[in-house]
């Protein structure tokens, strides 16, 4: 490579990555500055951790943080647990009406939101779901489904047939070759796919606070909009709470991250 | 054949629990939409009653709709482009090896990991023009963006290229590494230059992936919610008031139920051609599946 | 390796998680009677389910062996993902649980009050239900916090009771909900044990005309808030009380010092852009309700509105105003960089806060009108409603808390430790109040004059029409007759 184009992507890495993490710095900043610096123009004098102390005293933090990792992990398993085997299903097998499929779970990914809050808060009230995470669960495992079925239909799609068909040949259930030989090789989707499906349901807002209303089952999105008074706005608390919800993220896109490369750097087979 | 058939009907089971769950949790909230759409239901009155197609009616010379729809359209057509753009730069950007890789591969995720309510308050916090950011660095330029008809939509739109643009990459990425290294290593041994080799192996090959991208950010944009109401609240006079925000105050502060989700449909249905439009255009993001 | 790693971390957690559960299960099982249906999720299906998969889970996972593994990628799956599943179940059983020890089983009365997040010093109103739930030992009271965007938090409301939801009993409504909730038959009626004559006598006239519809009592008001002018005491040689006053004093304390901005309010399209533009209309002399008729397009109010164009075309207010909510407006006055601003009575507050740049130099006034009068603020508040379609047998003690949280002692604790004005007129006068929040019982004057903005039922449905008319005039894209044209249209096509 040569060291203007070694410089160009140096640049290129620079204005990306601030572009990225800069106004979450910035947040971060927020978060360690006293309430007095923060309408000034100007760097901030002395840093301080108040706010991270009042953010944590105001809420039963590390229990939010844990409903919501458990509401996304629960999400993430079970739309891939029910998206690959429709995604394997689709590239790889006869099925009938596949685009039928497709078409249909793209279709309730397309309804805004908000017109569903109505019926399925009767729904979740009729089964006694209401104001229980699974409750919370199964809505966000339903509008994760139609991507992580179109990113992983299209990985499978790109897993040659001929494995397929040589681990059937040498006796492998249908099950099992999909489960041994293709799911395996699918890894870089169903990473991508999980972080994606994992943030979604993490994040979320409107279901959460109309389906869940006990102060023990509160997710990170409904607790942090709980810091706002009717006209203030303590912005520092406001800016540590949601930097402190970040970092499960960031810890659980490493370890997908990981999958991503490792399952590449397997020297798996590609078509 | 035997053995065929029996496998044609085992294979049912894997797309079953797909299945059920579509139909069984999505379509059914869907169903009482389509139908109050063709009421009259305001609660507050206690109205509801059958009114057929007249809300429908009523929506074609709404200027308001015409409004929503052409700022929501607006709204995507250059957020995803931009966001489509950007997140190919990074993708590629991810996918060549350098030092400290790893860390723009996490970092890169930052946005998409904060929730939109608290990033879109951050950047209105940035934009602010007596104490953001922006003032900071331009002393003297008290730029209001937020508060300018023109000017705020594009401010949305930047929070929401900021916040998806990750993902637009990560999917990309993930596509890119699919990519045979062996085809890479055959075009350089030919001698293709590397704009060639982008356009005539990265692209052809990332297309499905790209279909999946823009159909999916497409989706999404044109439902777009969180990131324009926190941060403008529709204003300035509903210039960047977007069909799901017409369709929120209609359902939620008006309590106009039937009109409310005549709008949720009707969304709906412009979504479901578009799409319908990608796929015509550029096929499905599977090579063997025809629609 | 990091299957098993999280196997270790999990299992004991989970192993404690599911015994206690076993526990409360078996103990409740013999005497638990048939149907509460209210919160069941104890009895469901899905949850025998969850607990059959923890047996399966939680248990084994320590002593499993680790299994030889193939050496593909991704055979890690199955561990991790266990671990997982142990994680989920024991978190969803968990929630179950404790939600299944707070329902009616144990023969009390479980009330469930939804209010807003507290604001100021939060153990006043803590009190005040421990004194509650002395009083009634056969009460369990359950608080629940809503967030403070009115929007978001109507929605919610809207969603739960046009569902008919059993799950709430008392909740904090905001000042302009309460007719069209009652129109809609979501609260109850209160007038027998709060006589609409009682509240109009106790109370400030806006706020009880606020809870009064056809003549019958469906909310208590539990605090107020007005419109206010703040000036600065240095800058400035007295309050202004005409329109023309503020601008010259603006003009004069900006010669002196360009930087500064001359008068900040709230312009953005939302609620607090109303209160700003009601404000306005009824200082030029204007009157917004005629009857049952919202009365929109008069003389008055175009003068009203385009009184505040004037103020950004001329330069009295900066151009950032028009995205302004209250806290934006807060932060550049408190910097000291704004000679007058219109803001709400918890402003002080946070004015007088040792690390404030202005304290000391703030002073409190009415709005300015046209003619020098003593100007109209925009009431706002929150009242204490009771469900309609709670159960029945919660109606006494529901009634109590909000006796107890509305009583003239509450308002005044209440004033006092988070700086909200009361709503009851005697609070005014009480010697508490006057010695602990001299600030708040000097504000009589403006509160008796606050007006509340047009109680209808359909209020909500003509504040989004108005709300972008009125930002259509102050950003300078519709004038002012052109945009109240259309305001009155929509409005009269509405409430037809």
């Amino acid at each position: 490579m040569t060291s203007r184009s070694r410089a160009g992507l140096v640049l290129a890495v620079i204005a990306g990555a601030s572009f990225c993490i800069g106004p979450f710095g910035l947040q971060a900043i927020t978060s360690l500055t006293h309430d007095s610096d923060l309408s000034h123009p100007g760097l901030p004098g002395a840093l301080t951790l108040d706010h991270y102390k009042s953010a944590v005293h105001e809420q039963p933090f590390a229990h939010i943080v844990r409903n919501s990792l458990v509401v996304a992990s629960a999400v993430t398993l079970a739309s891939l647990a029910i998206a690959a085997p429709a995604a394997f299903a689709i590239a790889k097998l006869r099925v009938r009406g596949k685009s039928v499929l497709l078409g249909a779970t793209l279709a309730i990914s397309m309804f805004p939101p908000i017109a569903t809050v109505s019926p399925l808060y009767l729904a979740l009230r009729r089964v006694g779901l209401l104001d229980t995470l699974p409750g919370l669960t199964i809505p966000y495992t339903t509008f994760a489904l139609p991507l992580a079925l179109w990113i992983l239909t299209g990985f499978f799609q790109d897993i040659p047939s001929e494995l397929y068909l040589a681990a059937r040949v040498d006796g492998c259930s249908m099950f099992s070759a999909f489960r041994k030989v293709l799911l395996p090789l699918a890894m870089p989707g169903i990473a991508t796919a999980a972080i994606l499906t994992f943030i979604f349901a993490y994040n979320e807002f409107l279901y959460a606070l109309t389906f869940l209303s006990s102060p023990d089952k509160r997710t990170i999105p409904v607790a942090i909009s709980l810091f706002a008074g009717e006209h203030t706005e303590p912005w520092g608390e406001i800016a540590a709470a949601s930097t402190l919800a970040t970092l499960p993220l960031v810890i659980v896109a490493i370890i997908f991250q990981r999958k991503i490369v490792s399952a590449l750097t397997a020297g798996s087979v590609k078509g | 054949m035997t053995r065929a058939r029996s496998e044609d009907t085992r294979c049912y089971f894997f797309v079953l629990p797909a299945v059920i769950v579509i139909a069984a949790v999505a379509v059914y909230p869907m169903i009482p939409a389509v139908w109050i759409s063709l009421r009259r239901v305001i609660v507050v009155f206690h109205e509801d009653h059958f009114v057929g197609l007249s809300n429908y009616a009523f929506l074609i010379h709404d200027p308001r709709f015409w409004t929503a729809l052409g700022n929501t359209a607006y709204f995507v057509l250059v957020a995803v482009t931009i966001e489509l753009l950007l997140g190919l730069g990074f993708a590629l950007l991810l996918h060549t090896s350098f030092r400290g890789q790893k860390f723009f591969r996490v970092a890169i995720l930052i946005p998409w990991a904060i929730p939109t309510v608290v990033s879109a308050k951050m950047w209105a916090w940035i934009w602010n023009p007596e104490y953001g950011l922006v003032s900071r660095l331009l002393p003297g330029s008290e730029m209001n963006w937020l508060g300018m008809p023109g000017y705020a939509m594009h401010a949305a739109i930047l929070v929401d290229v900021w916040k998806t643009a990750p993902f637009v990459a990560l999917l990309l990425l993930a596509g890119l590494e699919t990519i045979p290294v062996d085809l890479y290593k055959a075009a350089i041994v030919d001698g293709a230059s590397p704009l060639r080799i982008f356009f005539s192996i990265t692209l052809p090959l990332l297309r499905p992936t790209i279909v999946v991208v823009l159909v999916f950010r497409t989706l999404d944009a044109f439902r777009v919610f969180d990131a324009v109401y926190v941060l403008t609240g529709g204003g300035p006079a509903n210039t960047t008031e977007t069909l799901s925000i017409y369709a929120y105050k209609m359902l939620m502060r008006a309590g106009d139920f039937g009109y409310g989700s005549t709008l949720a449909v009707v969304t709906f249905l412009c979504v479901m051609a578009i799409s319908a439009i990608y796929i015509r255009l550029l096929g499905m993001p599977t090579r063997n599946i025809r629609i | 390796m990091k299957g098993a790693y999280l196997r270790t971390c999990c299992a004991p957690r989970s192993l404690r998680f599911f015994l206690r559960c076993v526990l409360v299960f078996s103990s409740r099982g013999g005497t638990r009677r048939p149907a509460p249906k209210k919160r069941g999720f104890s009895g469901s299906p899905l949850h025998a389910w969850l607990a059959s998969l923890a047996v399966k889970y939680a248990p084994r996972a320590p002593r499993k062996k680790p299994r030889p593994r193939v050496a593909r990628d991704g055979s890690q799956t199955r561990p991790v993902a266990s671990a997982l599943l142990v994680f989920i179940a024991v978190g969803v059983i968990e929630q179950g649980c404790t939600r299944a020890s707070g329902s009616d089983d144990a023969g009390k009365i479980h009330i469930v009050f939804k209010h807003r997040p507290l604001v100021g010093n939060a153990s006043v109103f803590r009190e005040r239900l421990a004194d509650f739930r002395r009083a009634h030992p056969e009460v369990e009271l359950t608080t629940e916090v809503l967030p403070n965007v009115a929007d978001i938090t109507h929605q919610y409301y809207f969603t739960a009771l046009a569902a008919r939801s059993r799950d709430i009993d008392v909740f904090v409504a905001d000042i302009i909900w309460i007719h069209e909730f009652s129109r809609a038959g979501f609260l109850r009626d209160l007038s027998s044990e709060f006589p609409p004559a009682d509240i109009k006598r106790d109370f400030i006239e806006g706020a009880a005309d606020a809870v009064i519809a056809d003549g019958r009592t469906f909310a208590v008001p539990l605090y107020i808030d007005v419109g206010l002018l703040y000036y600065r005491t240095d800058l400035v040689p007295q309050p202004p009380r005409t329109y023309d006053e503020l601008e010259a004093f603006a003009k004069t304390a900006k010669y002196k010092d360009p930087s500064l901005s001359g008068y900040v309010w709230q312009a953005r399209q939302y609620e607090g852009l109303i209160c700003n533009g009601f404000e306005s209309i009824w200082g030029h002399g204007g009157v917004t309700t005629q009857g049952d008729r919202v009365t929109l397009d008069t003389p008055e109010a175009r003068a009203g509105l385009d009184f505040l164009r004037g103020l950004i075309v001329h330069g009295t207010s900066p151009a950032s105003v028009t995205s302004a909510m209250e806290e934006e407006s807060r932060r550049v006055f408190e910097q000291g960089r704004a000679v007058f601003m219109r803001n709400w009575p918890y402003a002080w507050t946070e004015m007088q806060k040792e690390e404030s740049p202005v304290r000391g130099k703030v002073g409190v006034a009415p709005l300015p009108t046209i003619t020098g009068d003593p100007g109209f603020s925009a009431l706002g508040g929150g009242e204490l409603v009771i469900n309609a379609a709670a159960p029945e047998s919660h109606l006494a003690a529901s009634i109590d808390l909000v006796r107890t949280l509305t009583s003239l002692d509450a308002n005044i604790a209440f004033a006092i430790a988070n700086g909200q004005p009361p709503p009851r007129k005697a609070a005014y006068e009480d010697e508490r109040l006057k010695t602990q929040a001299p600030f708040i019982a000097s504000l009589e004057p403006v509160v008796v004059r606050a007006r509340p903005r047009p109680v209808t039922a359909y209020y909500n449905m003509i504040s989004d029409v108005m709300e972008s008319e009125f930002s259509a005039i102050v950003t300078g894209i519709r004038t002012t007759p052109v945009a109240f044209g259309r305001a009155q249209m929509a409005i009269d096509r509405i409430t037809q």
